[in-house]
């Protein structure tokens, strides 16, 4: 089946050239216009599944996902981009300017830390149960696992010579940790945040402009911001890096925040080895746009014992049409540059996503994890915001760490796993951010002033 | 008047008919004991004071006081500061503490559990950063200054260094057998580390807050009670910490069987203090290997924020006995050291007796304990730590001040000195990295540092915590 999107212009006429991404709509596709963006198309294939899902650079898909559904005006800067990425990656200088940059500025490795109480809270009665370690992502600077790829792009932005980022923010949590790296390296810095998402994060906010970034609200939420932000930069390509947190995006960045990202894998299979001198049994992620999941899942991808499991937003609950579950419920579509799994209704229209937990609430995912699904290598499930609250409060209790809202859904996975799992297992959970950020959200919520 | 001034005490074995009140004249020791009025008219030089030895403690035999560095004695004072000014009733509970603490000290499991629970849970090391801007910033016209690096405490586990000391007394008082946790908190920060601790390892905890507090920080006491602990308002006096630091150790005395007191500070009765620096005191060390490996020698400067003292003593510490390596700790002048309203103890203070200890403390001639003042909570407290007192009179250590405006950022003025003046800001555009308030004293005592200094200095600089709690606060001040 080929796929085609409907351009529409923008309004602006300063823009009348650039042409703003629709979802697609596989239902209604006759055309073959896309592919011309596409020079390595559905033809490609790969020898096995698991070695599709080990795309390299130079390689657009993964299986039927990903690719690049831009304007033509932008496949340039896109090819420039990989060359330069390709460049920076083989060059030992700037492995190490990020190597060192990644330990001193954001504090990295972060621990792989036994959790002996949620390990023993989830023990049956004959006191067993899996052995639960938390990747603590939430220690780095700016509390997320967002800014390993947020430096590696910077670094990347300034090799390049750009003097200028352009980004998008859900949370604000990318937002605060590109404003910072901008003005570690002295690059101007321009931060799209959606005017729903403004009102729960006015400290976020502040930080930004603390630190030198310009913030400029956007109607909407996230994917509006996304969207926005990818406008304002396709006016200054040439001066300007756009600076993608998700891996919901056209080629070559999905693998460029993958590889960015997977340092959290890596570590982690060091410090497995060093704890029980093994590897991990079982990986738990949340799932927003999938980039934290796809940091721990990436190093792990050939080990086939290793489970992949990835816990999506089920909001009120998938039956009520108020989630984020895109893995769950949505099907396959083009948005934001990609091919991959879409929240869209029977026209193509984006459904709106719905999760407690902002930066879940997104309507795409990555294309990596929508190949993972249909190979069958990760599996993924969703829990409610209920679930995900207790699980909030829960670790705050057991373990004294505050985790995000998006965390808590990764560990309220736990309460359904633990009981189907032997006694020992060893499960990682990534910790992915700091629950800093959604104590307001959580303080009104237990005193009635949200629900 | 001064307590120094008339009197020379014989402490602890004293009793009191209340329990301690810490924020106590004084003065009013006059009743308990009388011993012949010095000659000398004045304050810190003709106190003499005997300590009880306690026959529980197993101590090395320690040099006589005319040993410069003894730190603390076999008393636990650090030359004439520090000791026991506490009840009786307190005294088996310090007694029990400071056995157990140099028990632990040399017990192999207990250290290497403690070494795993900073590595993995606070998330230690903390690094040792090259803060390339900030130093390109300090550089004369020559393109000459100093090196400046920033030890990251920042990074820890909630987002200071506070943590590694509540960790260690956490674990401490698992050891003891204790089940109850109490502690005091200002604006919350000591607070949430405790509770966040007594998470960790299963202890109930009380966090006894000032009911004024309270309200300024409901976030905090949200944060507290999500953590497990009970918070519990304290309504006398002006409702504020020195309030319920009474209350916490009217509680301390009533339960101390069952109960340890984490005290957050290097201040407080002995063995607090050197307890206290020796948890922290890893962020000495860690600096010094770090140094070791980055540029193949020491630092040439140490500067710390100084409150009640403990961040800047965990970095101090490991190089005390290197007199190459200059001390700097920079307290919070608040509205300006002359204006009555500051925190400034070291510059302004006295000596006298406060929580148990005797120190530099900011009091009226009446023996009164003058409110202090600064914009950041964490320095806003009228005492310090005894072996701070010690170290500036013996002039080991420098002291000296920063205004709220420095910390933060000067008014709008188109003088070129004023415009200078925003360490607050400065650090967060130039490095990218948001520090808290308290911190910001530190960075802003770089303005009139680092011209001094020759080229290539080596200077450090405890980070000691991040700013995301004071982004509020200081956006009401500063332009952005």
């Amino acid at each position: 089946m080929a796929y085609t999107f409907q351009p529409t212009l923008v309004a602006n006429p300063k823009r009348s050239r650039i042409l703003e991404y629709m979802s697609c709509n596989p239902k209604r596709i006759h055309s073959h216009q896309v592919n011309q963006y596409n020079s390595k198309s559905a033809t490609d294939h790969f020898s096995s599944r698991i070695k599709s899902c080990l795309s390299i650079a130079g390689s657009w898909r993964f299986g039927k996902y990903g690719g690049r559904y831009v304007p033509e005006t932008v496949i340039s800067c896109l090819n420039k981009l990989e060359d330069e990425f390709n460049l920076a990656m083989a060059d030992s200088n700037f492995q190490a300017e990020l190597r060192t940059a990644l330990r001193d500025y954001v504090g990295r490795e972060t621990p792989l830390y036994l959790a002996q109480g949620l390990t023993d809270y989830y023990k049956n009665g004959n006191g067993e149960g899996p052995e639960i370690y938390l990747k603590r992502e939430d220690l780095n600077y700016s509390g997320s696992y967002k800014i390993n790829n947020v430096v590696a792009q910077a670094l990347l932005a300034k090799r390049i010579g750009s003097k200028s980022v352009v980004t998008a923010t859900g949370t604000g949590q990318h937002g605060v940790a590109t404003a910072a790296i901008c003005a570690k390296l002295s690059l101007e810095c321009t931060v799209h945040m959606g005017t729903l998402d403004m009102e729960m994060q006015f400290s976020n906010i502040l930080q930004m402009k603390l630190l030198g970034a310009q913030v400029k609200s956007v109607e909407g939420n996230f994917k509006d911001a996304i969207s926005e932000a990818f406008r304002d930069w396709a006016g200054k390509m040439e001066t300007s890096y756009y600076l993608c947190g998700t891996g919901v995006s056209p080629h070559p960045i999905p693998i460029m925040v993958r590889e960015f990202q997977s340092v959290i894998g890596k570590e982690t299979r060091r410090q497995s080895m060093e704890k029980w001198g093994g590897k991990p049994d079982v990986l738990i992620a949340c799932v927003g746009s999938g980039s934290n999941a796809m940091g721990l899942f990436h190093e792990f991808l050939g080990d086939e014992e290793v489970r992949l499991i990835g816990v999506e937003a089920g909001g009120l609950g998938l039956d009520t049409g108020k989630h984020s579950a895109t893995l769950a419920r949505g099907e396959m579509g083009v948005y934001h540059g990609t091919m991959s799994y879409l929240l869209q209704d029977d026209e193509g229209q984006i459904t709106a996503p719905y999760s407690i937990a902002i930066s879940l609430q997104y309507p795409g995912v990555s294309p990596e994890l929508s190949f993972l699904k249909d190979s069958g290598r990760a599996q993924f499930y969703s829990v409610t915001d209920k679930e995900a609250l207790e699980a909030f409060e829960g670790l705050c209790r057991l373990e004294g760490i505050i985790p995000s809202l998006e965390t808590s859904h990764a560990l309220a996975f736990l309460g359904k796993i633990c009981p189907t799992l032997s006694n020992g297992t060893k499960v990682v959970v990534n910790c992915s951010e700091c629950g800093d950020k959604d104590l307001a959200k959580v303080f009104d919520i237990h005193h009635g002033l949200t629900k | 008047m001064s307590i120094s001034t008339n009197l020379s005490f014989k402490t602890p074995n004293f009793s009191i008919s209340k329990p301690h009140n810490p924020s106590f004249n004084p003065c009013k020791l006059q009743q308990l004991q009388q011993f012949p009025p010095c000659s000398s008219p004045i304050r810190a030089n003709s106190i003499s004071c005997t300590l009880a030895r306690d026959l529980g403690v197993k101590m090395e035999e320690k040099e006589t006081q005319s040993s410069v560095f003894l730190r603390p004695d076999s008393f636990g004072r650090f030359g004439k500061f520090g000791g026991k000014y506490v009840p009786e009733t307190l005294m088996h509970a310090l007694t029990e503490l400071e056995s157990a603490f140099h028990l632990l000290a040399r017990d192999e499991k207990f250290q290497k559990e403690l070494a795993g629970i900073l590595k993995d849970y606070v998330g230690r090391e903390s690094p040792l950063y090259f803060a390339e801007r900030l130093t390109e910033h300090y550089k004369n016209s020559n393109r000459e200054g100093p090196h400046i690096y920033f030890k990251r405490e920042d990074l820890n586990h909630t987002g200071a260094h506070k943590i590694n000391n509540a960790v260690a007394q956490a674990l401490l008082a698992k050891r003891l057998g204790k089940k109850r946790i109490i502690a005091e908190t200002g604006a919350g920060q000591h607070g949430v580390a405790t509770a966040t601790v007594c998470a960790r390892f299963g202890l109930e905890c009380i966090i006894y807050m000032g009911a004024q507090d309270m309200e300024r920080q409901s976030l905090n006491v949200f944060r507290m009670r999500l953590l497990g602990a009970e918070v519990r308002p304290v309504h006398s006096g002006t409702a504020t910490l020195k309030d319920a630091t009474s209350e916490a150790i009217r509680d301390w005395v009533t339960n101390v069987e069952s109960t340890h007191y984490i005290l957050g500070s290097v201040a407080g009765p002995h063995p607090y203090p050197m307890m206290v620096r020796e948890f922290h005191a890893v962020i000495g060390k860690e600096t010094r290997k770090q140094a070791m490996e980055k540029w193949g020698g020491k630092p040439d400067v140490l500067v710390a924020c100084v409150g009640g003292g403990s961040n800047a003593m965990g970095l101090f510490h490991e190089f005390v006995d290197d007199k190459d390596v200059r001390l700097i700790g920079v307290e919070a002048a608040g509205f300006g050291i002359d204006s009555g309203k500051h925190a400034a103890t070291l510059t302004k203070g006295e000596v006298g007796v406060l929580h148990g200890a005797m120190s530099y403390l900011l009091q009226d001639g009446d023996g009164q304990i003058i409110e202090p003042h600064s914009i950041s909570a964490g320095l806003d407290y009228p005492g310090v730590g005894p072996e701070h007192s010690f170290l500036k009179d013996i002039g080991r250590a420098e002291y000296y001040s920063i205004t709220d405006e420095e910390a933060l950022e000067g008014p709008v003025d188109p003088t070129p000195s004023l415009a200078r003046r925003r360490a607050f800001k400065r650090v967060s555009r130039l490095e990218g990295i948001i520090p808290a308030l308290e911190t910001s004293h530190a960075i802003a005592y770089l303005e009139k540092l680092c011209p001094t200094l020759p080229n290539g200095t080596k200077v450090v600089l405890n980070f000691s915590g991040r700013g995301d709690k004071d982004v509020q606060t200081a956006i009401k001040y500063l332009e952005v």
